[in-house]
């Protein structure tokens, strides 16, 4: 009965019991203490040889990637979205800035157009005020008269040979 | 460059070399009661798992003898359908043949009357000689059904026994 293992010192006296009651059942007999089992040879060249064999897997065998490999593997990646954010953030700040700078420009357009027609209206309304006196003139002048003056010329009814007038003697 | 005197999973390498030419017979005996094809091999493989292992393991001895068993069974597992149960396979195979070896024709034919899952506990219990903890570990199942199995083993060989039904009755 292999009894081999450092940690495996006691077993529980009723499961000895039970295995001797079994063995008694099965006919086994009694369990006797075997002498130690002396390795032969070619048992201890075995032996050596899985020792070795282990030895050599442990140090050729292709390890599981660590973290610190998979960060490694992941460090160009994230290289390129980190740069890629900060392009993005830049080009938002940029957009912003444009944004900002549009809508101040559309504002003073909007104040440069508020003030040009309230010009426009006041132009509008001194003109209709001008209007309004010519009128109220026009209709004070039509009760004397023209508003012109008026000069009768008395032309003659015909041309005739002695219709003009010699301003210098004939020589 | 290889250690001098590396420490083994059963102490010093004197200590190795006693356990291993005390267990591989065994394990290779168990190897060949799954039906494994080449029970050496496997036994060794087993051993040299284990001397793999970084995490120091705290029972050597069911460490190798759930290996033999695992690998032994997936070697007998269909190629094309490996996500069957381990438990599948399990039965029918050359138990009969490893038992010829150890026990005799009388105490053979006790054990092959026997379910065969109590043959299994009962096996690793009586004739491996292995505690109630190992055999947990062996076979991924908690130590109180191992030691139910071993009690229903042991009312089915007194049943044997006695077919009457006297000292069962009693217990």
């Amino acid at each position: 009965m292999p009894r081999l293992d450092p940690v495996r010192r006691f077993e529980p006296a009723e499961d000895v019991q039970l295995r001797a009651e079994l063995r008694d059942l099965l006919g086994l007999g009694a369990e006797e203490a075997s002498p130690a089992t002396v390795p032969t040879p070619e048992l201890k060249a075995l032996a050596e040889d899985i020792r070795r064999e282990a030895w050599r897997r442990t140090r050729t065998e292709r390890k599981r990637p660590t973290w610190g490999l998979l960060a490694a593997a992941a460090l160009p990646l994230l290289v390129a979205l980190g740069g890629l954010g900060t392009w993005g953030h830049q080009q938002k700040q940029r957009a912003d800035a444009l944004a900002l700078q549009a809508q101040r420009q559309e504002q003073t357009l909007q104040q440069l157009a508020a003030t040009h027609a309230s010009e426009v209206a006041r132009e509008r309304q001194a003109k209709e005020e001008v209007q309004q006196k010519l009128q109220i003139a026009s209709k004070q002048g039509n009760r004397k008269g023209e508003p012109y003056l008026v000069i009768p010329v008395e032309k003659p009814l015909r041309v005739g040979s002695e219709d003009y007038q010699r301003v210098k003697q004939r020589p | 460059m290889e250690q001098s005197n590396p420490e083994t999973p059963f102490g010093t390498q004197e200590a190795f070399q006693t356990a291993f030419a005390e267990l591989y017979p065994r394990l290779v005996s168990y190897a060949r009661r799954y039906g494994a094809s080449f029970p050496e091999d496997i036994a060794q493989e087993a051993f040299v798992i284990l001397m793999q292992r970084e995490v120091r393991v705290e029972h050597p001895t069911a460490f190798l003898y759930g290996t033999v068993r695992t690998l032994s069974l997936t070697e007998r597992r269909p190629m094309k359908n490996q996500n069957l149960s381990l438990e599948a396979v399990a039965e029918p195979g050359q138990a009969a043949r490893a038992e010829e070896m150890v026990l005799s024709q009388e105490v053979r034919e006790r054990m092959r009357l026997l379910a065969p899952t109590f043959r299994e506990a009962l096996w690793l219990f009586v004739v491996e000689g292995l505690s109630i903890r190992e055999i947990s570990d062996i076979l991924a199942i908690p130590e109180a059904t191992v030691k139910t199995r071993i009690h229903r083993a042991k009312a089915q060989l007194r049943d044997q026994l006695n077919p009457s039904g006297g000292t069962h009755a009693q217990a």
